[in-house]
C-alpha cells in the first residue's frame, strides 16, 4: 500500500477512534471517572453487531446504528445500580470496579461466545471504489460516516438541549449545577448512558472493519486514552484532532517500522503525550493565547500533573 | 495468653511449611502449589509497597516480572550459572522501572493507572517483536545468540537440570526465603521514616510534598525496589519452568494478579497481600480446576475464572474497600460485641436484683 492511500484509510479510521473516544471524555468530564469497562463495552457492541448481522441478516451498515439504545439503557444501569456507590470514594476505586466490571464482561463473552476470533464478513467487506487514483475502501467510508454523524448530533444535543446543556454544566461545575436545580444524579446516568451508547456503537462499527474476540477492546481502550489525552477533553474539535494525530501516527508506523509494531507507537504515544503534555495539543495552543483554559481532567485533584 | 497462642500457632504453621517437601504429602502437587503461593506472596508483597503503601496503583508490575524472566533466561544461555543472574534480573526490572516510572511516577492516581497499563502493553509487543527489530541492525548484532536474542512469540527455552526432584526441592526453599525476605523488607519501610512518607503520599501528595516529603523520589526509590523483587521473582519462576515467552511473563494477566492479590487481602497493610495472594492461588488452583455437573449440564470452572476475579474485584470495591483483613476486623468487632452482649446478660448487674 502505498503513503496516499494509507493516510487516506487512517483519516477514515479516525473517524472511528473519535467516536470511541469521545464517550471515554464525555464520561470522564462529568463523572470524573475513568471508565475501563469502556473497553468491555465495545467489545459487547462487536459482538451484539455480530449477532444482528449473522443471525438477524439486518443489514450490516443498519446494524451499528440499532446497538445504540440497547448500550445507552446498559449505561443508564450501570451508572444507577453499581458506579453511583462509588462516586465519592477516592477515584482509584472506580478504576478499579469498573476494571472488574470488565473482567465481568469478558468472561461473559467467552461463556456465550467461546475465544474464538470472530469477524463480519458481508458483501460490502472487499467493495473498493478509486477517488483520484486512490482506493477508497466502501466499509471504512460508511463506518467513518456513521461515526461522525453520531459527533454531530451529539455536538447539536448537548449544545441546544436541555439535558445537554446540563450535561456540560454538570461537567464545569457539579457543585454548581445542583445550586442551580439540575438533578445532577440523572444528568450523570444520561451522560454515562450516552458514553456507553458511543462506545457500544464504536465497537459495532470496528465489528465491519477489525476481526475481534473477548479481549479486543484492551488495544483501544488504551488508544482511546491516548486520543483523549492529545486532545484534551471536553472538546470535540480535540477529540476528533486527536483521533486523527493518532490514526496517522500509527499510519506511518505500519509504513516506516513495522506492522506488528503499530500498536507499539500507539501505547509509546499514549505515555508520552500524558507525561510531556497533559493538557493536550490545544492545551500547548491555547498557553500561548491565555492562561485560564484548564487543563485535561479540570482543576484541582483531577489534573494529571 | 492470646498472643502466645497465635504466635504459637505461627510457629506451627512455619514448621508444618517447613516438612511439606519431606513428608511427600499428595506426591509433590501440595509443594508445588507451595512454591507458586510463596512467589505469588512475594509479586503481591512487592506490589503493595507501591500500590499500597504510596497509592499509586500499577497495572505494568508485569513488566518487571517479564523481563526479570528474560534476563535470567538470556544470560543462562549464554553459560551464566542462573543463581548469579537473580540479582541481575531484580538489578534490570529495577532500572526499567527507573527508565518507566521517572516520566510516569509524575502523573497522578488514575493517569498513572492508564500510563502503567500502556507501558505494559508496549513492553510485551516490543518484546514480542524485539528479535525482527534487531536482526538487521549492524550494531545490535552481536547481542544475538544462535540468532534470537528473546526468541519472538515462541520464547526461550532452559536446559533442564539432571535430578529435576532435588532441584524443585531446593526452589520451594528458594521461594519461601524469597517471601520472607520480601515481607522482612515490607515490614522495615512500613516503620520507617521512608513507609512514612509513602504513607503521606498516599493521603494527600500536596500536603505531603508541603511538609518536606522529597514525593517524586520516594515514589521512584518505592517503585524500584518493588520492581527488584518482582524481577528475581520472575527470575525464579523462569528458573522453575525453564520456559518463558512473552505472552506468559509479560502479559496482562501477569499485572493483574499483581493488582488483584493484595487488593483482595487488604491493600496497603502488611500482612493482607499475603493472604490475598492465598485466596488467589487456592482460587486459581481449586476452583478453577473443578468441574460441575448438574444432570447433563456439565460446567468447567475454569472458564468463569475473570468472572470470579472480576467479581471479587466489584464486591470488594463496593463493600469491603480493606479486603480481607478489613472483612476479620468487622467480623471481630461484631463477634466481641455479642459476646459482651451475651456475658452481660448472664451477669446482671448487682443492683438490679
Amino acid at each position: 500500500m502505498d503513503l496516499p492511500a494509507l493516510l487516506v484509510s487512517a483519516t477514515l479510521l479516525a473517524g472511528l477512534y473519535a467516536t470511541m473516544s469521545y464517550g471515554l471524555a464525555l464520561i470522564y468530564g462529568v463523572m470524573k471517572i475513568v471508565n475501563l469497562a469502556h473497553a468491555g463495552v465495545m467489545m459487547w457492541g462487536a459482538y451484539l453487531a455480530f449477532l444482528f448481522i449473522t443471525a438477524m441478516g439486518i443489514n450490516p451498515f443498519l446494524a451499528p446504528l440499532l446497538t445504540v439504545p440497547v448500550f445507552f439503557f446498559l449505561g443508564i444501569l450501570m451508572q444507577r445500580y453499581i458506579v453511583r456507590r462509588v462516586m465519592s470514594a477516592p477515584p482509584i476505586s472506580s478504576l478499579l470496579l469498573l476494571f472488574g466490571v470488565w473482567l465481568i464482561m469478558q468472561n461473559i463473552s467467552y461463556l456465550l461466545f467461546s475465544g474464538d476470533t470472530r469477524a463480519i464478513t458481508t458483501k460490502y467487506t472487499l467493495s473498493t471504489f478509486l477517488v483520484g487514483g486512490i482506493s477508497i475502501s466502501l466499509n471504512r467510508l460508511v463506518v467513518f460516516c456513521v461515526g461522525i454523524l453520531a459527533l454531530v448530533s451529539l455536538r447539536y444535543f448537548l449544545g441546544h438541549t436541555y439535558m445537554g446543556k446540563a450535561i456540560r454544566a454538570t461537567a464545569q461545575d457539579g457543585d454548581a449545577s445542583k445550586l442551580v436545580g439540575i438533578d445532577t444524579a440523572r444528568v450523570m446516568e444520561v451522560a454515562f448512558g450516552i458514553g456507553t451508547a458511543l462506545a457500544g456503537l464504536a465497537g459495532s462499527l470496528m465489528a465491519l472493519i477489525f476481526a475481534f474476540d473477548p479481549d479486543f477492546g484492551r488495544s483501544h481502550l488504551l488508544k482511546g486514552f491516548c486520543i483523549v489525552v492529545l486532545g484534551g477533553l471536553e472538546s470535540v474539535v480535540g477529540v476528533a484532532l486527536g483521533s486523527l494525530v493518532l490514526a496517522i501516527a500509527e499510519a506511518l508506523s505500519v509504513f516506516w517500522i513495522m506492522p506488528a509494531m503499530q500498536d507499539f507507537v500507539s501505547f509509546a504515544l499514549l505515555v508520552t503525550v500524558l507525561v510531556v503534555m497533559p493538557g493536550g495539543m490545544l492545551g500547548v495552543l491555547q498557553k500561548f493565547k491565555r492562561d485560564d483554559f484548564p487543563p485535561a481532567g479540570g482543576k484541582g485533584e483531577d489534573a494529571p500533573l | 495468653m492470646l498472643r502466645s497462642r497465635k504466635t504459637w500457632l505461627y510457629l506451627a504453621g512455619l514448621i508444618f511449611l517447613l516438612w511439606i517437601p519431606f513428608s511427600g504429602i499428595g506426591g509433590g502437587y501440595l509443594q508445588t502449589l507451595g512454591f507458586l503461593t510463596f512467589l505469588y506472596v512475594a509479586l503481591s508483597t512487592a506490589w503493595n509497597i507501591l500500590g499500597g503503601y504510596a497509592g499509586q496503583t500499577s497495572f505494568g508490575h508485569g513488566t518487571f516480572y517479564g523481563l526479570g524472566a528474560y534476563t535470567t533466561s538470556v544470560l543462562v544461555l549464554r553459560g551464566m550459572h542462573p543463581l548469579a543472574t537473580l540479582p541481575l534480573a531484580g538489578l534490570v526490572a529495577s532500572c526499567y522501572a527507573l527508565l518507566w516510572g521517572y516520566p510516569c511516577l509524575r502523573l497522578r492516581g488514575q493517569y498513572f493507572a492508564i500510563a502503567t497499563i500502556g507501558v505494559g502493553e508496549a513492553t510485551r509487543l516490543l518484546m514480542l517483536n524485539l528479535d525482527d527489530l534487531i536482526k538487521d541492525n549492524a550494531w545490535l548484532k552481536g547481542v544475538l545468540h544462535e540468532g534470537v536474542l528473546t526468541g519472538g512469540a515462541t520464547g526461550l527455552m532452559l536446559p533442564t537440570p539432571g535430578d529435576i526432584h532435588s532441584y524443585a526441592f531446593g526452589f520451594y526453599y528458594g521461594a519461601m526465603g524469597l517471601m520472607f525476605a520480601s515481607l522482612l523488607v515490607s515490614w522495615k519501610v512500613k516503620n520507617s521514616k521512608f513507609g512514612l512518607g509513602l504513607l503521606a503520599i498516599n493521603m494527600d501528595l500536596d500536603a505531603a510534598e508541603t511538609l518536606g516529603v522529597k514525593t517524586a523520589y520516594y515514589k521512584n526509590l518505592a517503585l524500584m525496589l518493588s520492581a527488584f523483587m518482582v524481577g528475581i521473582g520472575g527470575s525464579i519462576y523462569a528458573q522453575y519452568v525453564f520456559y518463558i515467552d512473552p505472552q506468559t511473563v509479560f502479559g496482562f494477566p501477569m499485572s493483574i494478579a499483581m493488582v488483584l492479590m493484595p487488593t483482595i487481602g487488604g491493600i496497603g497493610t502488611l500482612m493482607g497481600p499475603v493472604w490475598g495472594a492465598v485466596v488467589y492461588i487456592v482460587v486459581q488452583d481449586q476452583i478453577l480446576t473443578a468441574n460441575l455437573e448438574f444432570g447433563d449440564f456439565k460446567l468447567s470452572l475454569s472458564s468463569l475464572h475473570l468472572l470470579i476475579y472480576g467479581g471479587l474485584l466489584v464486591l470488594i470495591v463496593l463493600f469491603e474497600p480493606k479486603g480481607i483483613l478489613g472483612l476479620h476486623k468487622r467480623l471481630a468487632a461484631a463477634w466481641a460485641k455479642r459476646k459482651k452482649e451475651n456475658s452481660g446478660k448472664d451477669h446482671p448487674p448487682a443492683g438490679s436484683g
